[in-house]
């Protein structure tokens, strides 16, 4: 038997090869080998006709179909597996040898099978309609050019194998051999809820990703923040200094890899309880005593004036605890009359200023408290309510003050931490920062070759990220015109980027469906998120720095750990692209903006609650981050959402007349 | 390719023909390429074009849009280094016209413009300028009753707290249909329906089966307040559009009938709207419109309300009978008002008419008289109305007389009669009207009148065969039937009454041979008044004196 698999195997090869010579003399051998055996004169007979390819493929795949939906229901899910890539496979072995035709019916026939689970895929690949389609279509080409990885039970495959050899299936066997590369495992089929991770075909592969997820990272916070320093007052009562000494403990874990990881987590999670345990005034820091391992900055990182110190301590001491139980109040910012014209929306930490990017080029910025509006100065409801008034008061003058320099639509605006400086990224490829005080722009950064979709202030100010379409992302510090670093490795667009909240780590979220996280000081990409099924459009990094948020078109948020590289669990609610995400200030709670014209707020903290250790253990990734709050707006997609230091919620979008009624 | 639906555009499986190739080709005046190129051709463009849509679509997604637009496709071919198409980026939505013959063929339909209309036309406005604004989307985590913010809790919450939130906006935007919010969409439409039906279309016999379904359906109670205020509203407002009140009327009937209805807490605001039918001055613009055939509706309506609620609602038949009254002892009113009144009166009981009409009868009959003779009175109308008036009071009368003598029981005839319940007090206070014709003397013992009033009855009862010898040949058939005398009365009574009013009533009295039994004195007392009756009215009294009296004296 393994000798005629040998055999069969290297037909295939050759018949794929072309080596038509060497495939007739194989034959010619084997006939004379194998006379008595008639199945194999048959074989040998279906190799030297050319002309039935198409069906070939059709038929093999279609009885391989067949077989797959009609075997054991434990181990069906798995099989079905096998059908994607092969479909994908077959698809693209009929366009490269040329059966344009035939290769169009075979895909339209079985693509309602795949629609579910890859429609994006499928919407890419039903464009390849000539062989050298395949070769300049980077999906398509990654595709051919790797294996695709699938975990299947002993059992499972031994059916597959038996099967396909039964009937013959050299086609079949041919693609299954050579674009899948199983993973065998003993013992029981693995449980349904685990396929994440077999659902996209990466071109990169996931034994890359794999390897380059082994790499540690080190998520802790930065040491000598503002919040430490009011930590350490609020730690000078004896009672808190037991917890100071438990954190002086786990520093001994700086230095993990992914299972220190976890004997972290565990530690933490008693030093946690502990804290939890402890006054009330404990849990207002208990964000960052949970991730004790504090890290140095490897960028030098600028020094923060004392007064914006101050006032980063007054915005602490004064803030709202937010959890499951107390939700977060949220003002919303509304457009009027934009025209189908604004491009992204930024809000300052302290709500107080409002930034618009338009797709006429123009940049306009709201000062919030200029229009009679008390937006931070109180955080107290009613007071603002009464302040609740018809702005453009000043109806003479214009109620913004407007930003002109770029020449193509504004694609993403950030303020710096302190609200001093505003960053805005644009098609023309440049970036600009601009004065808030002085109204003027100061710098105009080019580099990117092609338009800039998004740029991003590194929580200390200084620094910020920048991603394009030229499928790089890259870091620049304010002072100097030229990039520090280029991050290149994403396969298509770079659409998204934020800063880790130790400033040491970038995340870039891409159109080819992954995450990357990269080591801001060594370039390096050290995380590959695998997972999403559509563009990633938002990313979101937990304050506590463990944790990241990314969300994408078709609406779904996924929570992933950092330091595994695993997705915590996908939360499912936003019906279309999730725009926008943050995270409260101590990590509690999760907001998103969605272009369906509502507002989610999501419960992060009892899914982090359960050790990390554990959930590895069953495999099981059940939904455990529910959905709080849903906040409808009078149709109103919602383009940013931002927590203040005090954790008031800001939201803003543009309102749109047809509403809900344009999807 | 102007802006349609991402999804729509990527799904669909687009396919370049040949053929379109080959247009194209022929467009740009290449007609002698070979036709082998042409499919692979196809297939290149194709990919091409799905490539520049993924860069679209990334586009659209960076403006944070979920609908594709010219200037992304545009942007697109931008970034691959192509010119943009010209002459989309209007920013408008284009209309795709079908071509005719053509299944898969779309055009813009483009019009042309006149370049003149367009110099002509006035400079459009400035847009507006952006503008933001800040509400409240949450409070601690719970959304505020804010015009921005309630979508969806509009529809639900009722309108009052609502109200409170409202600070400087939209304010009568949500009182207007306080309906909205307590009816369902099912009783909204019924009331829309039958309201629409009362004043428009009251003749057809759709509207007989709305009163039906008034009159019986259940579940309607809600509904109540509302026909109450559109009653009274139309009653108000159309105060002489006859055929409107009538139906107005009808639907009051149909509402008093309904048992599932629950109606007392409304009488107080629909007793006007059926008094203004009852008594109101005039009730139509035109002559032919049978007006009192209004007032009789009315008149019955309001009998049959005083006798179901008059026990629970003490106040309501006293208040209904002193505005009658008023109107009927009002020389100033109309003719026809008066005979609102008197037709009520006589419907809400004979008690009733004893207690009002009797007593003021002669006076009445006096101030009326004149009025109805052809010589005094030119007017025909006029004469008209006071010769209804007469009929109704001679009904009402008539009536009261009748419903006496009923209770008389008849010895002649025992099996016909059901066993009558003397009322003595009624029949004291019957007696007592006839003595006190101008002042009262309710005071007396009612016992004791009756003995005494026995003996007067004798001397009275000699008027009476007199009655009966004539009705005999006069009306031989109608006998006492209210609606006979009704109908009858206005042709009749004219000739009739003029005899009986020339004086001849005192000898017809003393002809009477007195044969009265010992049974019939009892007949006497009911009909002591019977004189007084006789005197004003004649023989038109007799319809109402029962079959088995008058057989008696036969």
């Amino acid at each position: 038997m393994d000798e005629e698999e040998i055999e069969k195997v290297v037909l295939a090869y050759l018949k794929k090869k072309g080596l038509k010579q060497t495939e007739l003399a194989l034959q010619e051998e084997q006939q004379a080998k194998n006379n008595a055996d008639p199945d194999a004169a048959k074989q040998v007979v279906s190799f030297s006709e050319p002309d039935n390819i198409p069906e070939q493929y059709e038929d093999g795949y279609c009885k391989l179909r067949s077989w797959t939906y009609s075997s054991l229901d434990l181990y069906k899910h798995e099989l079905l597996r096998i059908l994607y890539p092969v479909f994908v496979h077959c698809f693209m072995d009929l366009v490269a040898k040329g059966h344009l035709q035939e290769a169009r019916a075979f895909f339209n026939k079985f693509r309602e099978d795949h629609e579910m689970m890859h429609l994006r895929d499928l919407q890419k690949l039903e464009g390849v309609l000539s062989p050298s389609h395949l070769e300049e279509m980077e999906f398509a080409h990654s595709l051919r050019q790797s294996k695709v990885n699938i975990k299947i039970c002993q059992y499972s495959y031994d059916l597959m194998m038996q099967y396909l050899h039964k009937t013959q299936s050299i086609t079949m066997l041919g693609i299954i051999n050579e674009h899948i590369n199983f993973q065998v495992s003993p013992g029981q089929p693995i449980s349904l809820s685990d396929d994440t991770e077999v659902v996209t075909l990466v071109g990169s592969g996931q034994d890359t990703a794999n390897l380059i997820n082994q790499k540690e990272i080190h998520w802790g916070l930065l040491e000598d923040s503002v919040e430490e320093r009011l930590e350490k007052t609020l730690l000078s009562d004896p009672e808190k200094a037991e917890g100071e000494t438990k954190e002086g403990e786990s520093e001994e874990n700086k230095k993990r890899s992914m299972e220190g990881g976890k004997q972290g987590t565990s530690s933490k999670k008693l030093k946690k309880d502990k804290v939890v345990g402890a006054a009330a005034k404990a849990a207002r820091t208990e964000g960052s005593v949970s991730a004790a391992p504090r890290v140095k900055s490897e960028l030098s990182l600028p020094v923060i004036p004392t007064e914006v110190e101050y006032s980063i301590l007054d915005d602490l001491r004064n803030r709202v605890q937010l959890s499951n139980v107390a939700l977060p109040s949220v003002s919303f910012y509304t457009f009027l009359n934009s025209h189908n014209g604004l491009n992204c929306s930024s809000i300052s930490h302290d709500g107080s200023l409002v930034a618009g990017g338009f797709s006429d080029s123009s940049l306009k910025v709201w000062d919030m408290a200029l229009l009679g509006q008390q937006t931070e100065s109180s955080i107290l409801p009613e007071e603002n309510e009464a302040a609740r008034s018809v702005p453009g008061t000043n109806s003479g003058k214009r109620s913004y003050s407007l930003y002109r320099g770029h020449s193509g639509p504004i694609y993403s605006a950030a303020f710096s931490p302190f609200g001093d400086f505003l960053l805005s990224s644009s098609s023309d490829s440049t970036i600009r920062l601009w004065s808030t005080k002085l109204n003027a722009n100061l710098v105009c950064y080019k580099g990117h070759n092609y338009p800039v979709w998004d740029v991003q202030f590194s929580p200390a100010g200084h620094y910020f990220a920048s991603s394009s379409h030229d499928r790089t992302a890259r870091i620049w510090s304010m002072d100097r015109i030229q990039p520090l670093r280029i991050m290149a490795g994403h396969l298509s667009d770079v659409d998204c980027v934020q800063w880790h909240a130790n400033c040491n780590y970038i995340a870039t979220g891409s159109s080819d469906k992954t995450v990357r996280l990269w080591d801001v000081q060594s370039g390096e990409c050290v995380r590959i998120f695998i997972g999403h099924r559509s563009m990633i459009l938002s990313l979101a990094m937990s304050p506590d720095g463990r944790y990241m948020a990314s969300g994408d078109e078709d609406g779904t948020i996924m929570m992933w750990d950092l330091s595994s590289g695993r997705c915590v669990t996908p939360l499912v609610g936003h019906t279309s692209c999730v725009w926008t995400l943050d995270y409260s200030c101590e990590g509690s709670l999760l907001a998103s903006g969605s272009a369906d014209c509502t507002v989610k707020l999501w419960d992060v903290t009892s899914s982090t609650r359960v050790p990390k250790a554990e959930e590895i253990k069953t495999g099981s990734t059940t939904n455990r981050l529910r959905s709080l709050k849903t906040l409808p707006t009078k149709s109103t997609p919602v383009y940013a959402v931002k927590f203040s230091r005090r954790n008031l919620l800001f939201a803003a979008g543009p309102i749109s007349a047809k509403g809900l009624a344009t999807y | 390719m102007s802006s349609s639906n991402v999804n729509n555009s990527t799904s669909n499986i687009l396919v370049v023909g040949k053929e379109s190739i080959q247009v194209i080709a022929q467009k740009i005046g290449n007609n002698n390429l070979s036709p082998d190129i042409f499919p692979s051709l196809a297939a290149d463009v194709e990919y091409r074009l799905r490539e520049i849509m993924q860069e679209a679509i990334k586009c659209m997604h960076h403006s944070k849009r979920t609908i594709l637009t010219s200037e992304d496709v545009d942007f697109a071919l931008h970034l691959r280094n192509l010119e943009p198409i010209y002459g989309f980026g209007s920013g408008d939505t284009y209309k795709f016209k079908k071509a005719a013959a053509h299944k898969d063929l779309f055009y813009i339909d483009d019009k042309q413009v006149d370049f003149k209309n367009v110099m002509k036309a006035p400079i459009s406005k400035t847009p507006q300028d952006t503008s933001v604004v800040s509400n409240w989307l949450a409070v601690e985590g719970v959304q505020p009753a804010t015009p921005e913010t309630t979508l969806f809790e509009a529809l639900a919450s009722p309108s009052d707290n609502k109200k409170a939130d409202y600070k400087d906006d939209e304010i009568p935007a949500d009182v207007k249909y306080p309906v909205k919010h307590v009816l369902s969409r099912e009783l909204q439409l019924y009331f829309e329906k039958i309201t629409e039906l009362t004043v428009g279309r009251s003749d057809s016999i759709l509207f007989k089966e709305a009163l039906l379904s008034l009159a019986t359906d259940s579940g309607l109670h809600p509904l109540v307040p509302y026909f109450t205020y559109f009653i009274g509203d139309e009653v108000m407002r159309n105060s002489k559009s006859f055929h409107l009140l009538f139906a107005l009327m009808r639907l009051v009937r149909s509402l008093l009938q309904n048992p599932h209805l629950h109606i007392e807490p409304y009488l107080h605001q629909l007793m006007p709207s059926i008094m203004t039918c009852l008594i109101g001055k005039t009730l139509s613009h035109k002559l032919s419109d049978n007006h009192w055939e209004l007032r009789n509706y009315a008149a019955l309506l309001v009998s049959s309300i005083c006798r179901r609620y008059g026990h629970a609602y003490h106040t309501l038949q006293p208040r209904v009978t002193k505005t009658l009254l008023h109107n009927f002892l009002d020389p100033s009113k109309t003719m026809a008002q008066q005979y609102g009144a008197i037709c009520a009166l006589a419907s809400i009981g004979p008690s009733v008419v004893g207690f009002i009409v009797l007593p003021n009868l002669e006076p009445y009959l006096q101030l009326i008289e004149p009025e109805m003779q052809v010589e005094k009175q030119k007017n025909e109308t006029k004469r008209y109305e006071a010769w209804r008036v007469y009929g109704a009071l001679l009904h009402a009368v008539g009536q009261c007389v009748y419903k006496k003598l009923k209770l008389i029981p008849s010895p002649l005839s025992p099996p016909t009669c059901t066993p009558w319940k003397v009322n003595a007090k009624i029949m004291t206070t019957m007696a007592n009207k006839r003595k006190a014709s101008t002042d009262n003397m309710m005071q007396q013992p009612p016992l004791k009148r009756v003995t005494t009033e026995g003996s007067m009855g004798i001397n009275t009862a000699n008027s009476f065969p007199v009655n009966i010898q004539r009705a005999t040949g006069g009306y031989s058939t109608s006998l006492g039937g209210s609606d006979v005398g009704l109908s009858s009365m206005p042709r009749h009574l004219p000739t009739e009454n003029v005899l009986g009013i020339n004086g001849k009533k005192d000898d017809r009295a003393k002809k009477l041979p007195s044969s009265s039994t010992q049974a019939l004195k009892e007949v006497m007392d009911a009909g002591q008044f019977l004189p007084l009756l006789t005197e004003n009215f004649g023989e038109s009294m007799l319809p109402f004196i029962p079959t088995p009296l008058s057989n008696i004296f036969l």
